[in-house]
């Protein structure tokens, strides 16, 4: 029983505890990520599992987990209210040429962040960039300045279609 | 005959910026969000800072010493024990303790269910259960002795439990006394 309710606890403090680091842990891991995910996730089993090694203990750990993610993915896609506090919403980072700098500060991403991304999309620079945006899942979604800039991207990173945004698509077809 | 596969029309729901890119960003959430984050981590702050000085068990402030006022008995405990975390309740007796080359001593049924006890060292010569409690019997000499218990408590929550000094004069009266201990879960 305590297992169970130890994993109740855990996933619900470990949700809350994720959404506090801002949305950057789920999306681009940096090595200073990967501390707070290797650290908290083994940290958070020793509580969980306690004394109790056997398979039983592990299954039904596993099971009450899973049934939690279960609950709460069924309640966020009812509530659009619930959905914002889970996962907050997707934030304009830069827009016409100006960086959003509330926003920026807010969620603690700089102009290297976008930057990095905007390379991956083969951009070569900010000027290429008419938005910059910060989606739920904590990827920056890129969209060109103009039209040529957009399909000169299309032409030239043709292998990496399949892991373009909805957003990035988009783009292309303006 | 199949089944319709239900669909929706699909509406422009998501809001945009610029009238431009449907982003659906809410700013204003957003932004009592940051507020409540910022308040959140004050908490949190707080919270590492009680810990690391013992609030929560293990550390300085969480250790209580307890003696009775002939001296007899001197108590160190833990005030705030964590579930099947190992502890100790150390005691240390005075030479007026000791009749006739042994220490009698009675703890409450507490110390032995609800924290746990695991061993008493060193070992009793001699250990009567009933009473609500456990009387041991430890050989000692006139010096300073001391006695401890390895505990690991198993219910959370507040805990009271109780020792007394037992000695073989009926006459003289026992010297006792009764902690708390809240184990965390």
């Amino acid at each position: 029983m305590y297992t169970i309710i130890h994993a109740i606890f855990g996933y619900f403090f470990l949700l809350f505890i994720v959404r506090m680091l801002s949305r950057r842990p789920g999306g681009q891991l940096t090595p200073f990520e990967f501390v707070i995910v290797f650290l908290i996730g083994g940290l958070i089993i020793l509580a969980t599992v306690g004394d109790d090694k056997s398979a039983t203990n592990c299954i039904g750990a596993i099971l009450t987990i899973g049934l939690m993610h279960r609950l709460t993915a069924q309640l966020r896609s009812r509530s659009g209210g619930l959905s914002k506090w889970v996962d907050g919403s997707p934030i304009v980072l830069l827009k016409d040429g100006q960086w959003q700098t509330e926003s920026m500060h807010g969620m603690r991403i700089d102009d290297p962040d976008v930057m990095a991304m905007a390379r991956a999309k083969g951009m070569k620079d900010l000027g290429c960039i008419r938005y910059a945006v910060l989606e739920r899942v904590g990827s920056i979604s890129i969209i060109a300045a103009d039209e040529e800039d957009a399909e000169k991207d299309e032409d030239a990173r043709p292998e990496e279609a399949g892991t373009e945004t909805r957003d990035e698509e988009l783009a292309g077809q303006r | 005959m199949p089944t319709e596969t239900p669909t929706k029309p699909v509406e422009d729901s998501i809001a945009k910026v610029n009238d431009d890119i449907a982003v659906g960003e809410d700013l204003e959430f957003q932004r009592r969000w940051w507020k409540f984050e910022r308040g959140v981590w004050v908490v949190l702050s707080i919270l590492v800072l009680l810990d690391v000085i013992g609030v929560f068990g293990r550390g300085p402030l969480s250790t209580a010493h307890r003696q009775t006022p002939d001296g007899a008995l001197r108590v160190q405990y833990d005030w705030v024990d964590r579930f099947q975390t190992p502890s100790n309740i150390t005691l240390h007796f005075g030479p007026q303790a000791v009749h006739n080359g042994t220490i009698r001593l009675w703890v409450s049924d507490e110390v032995v269910k609800a924290l746990g006890n695991q061993r008493v060292s060193p070992q009793p010569v001699q250990s009567i259960t009933g009473n609500g409690g456990v009387q041991y019997t430890f050989a000692a000499t006139d010096k300073p002795n001391s006695v401890e218990f390895a505990l690991q408590p198993s219910i959370v929550g507040e805990t009271h439990f109780s020792l007394r000094l037992l000695s073989d004069d009926p006459s003289q009266p026992q010297e006792a006394f009764t902690a708390g201990v809240f184990v965390m879960p």
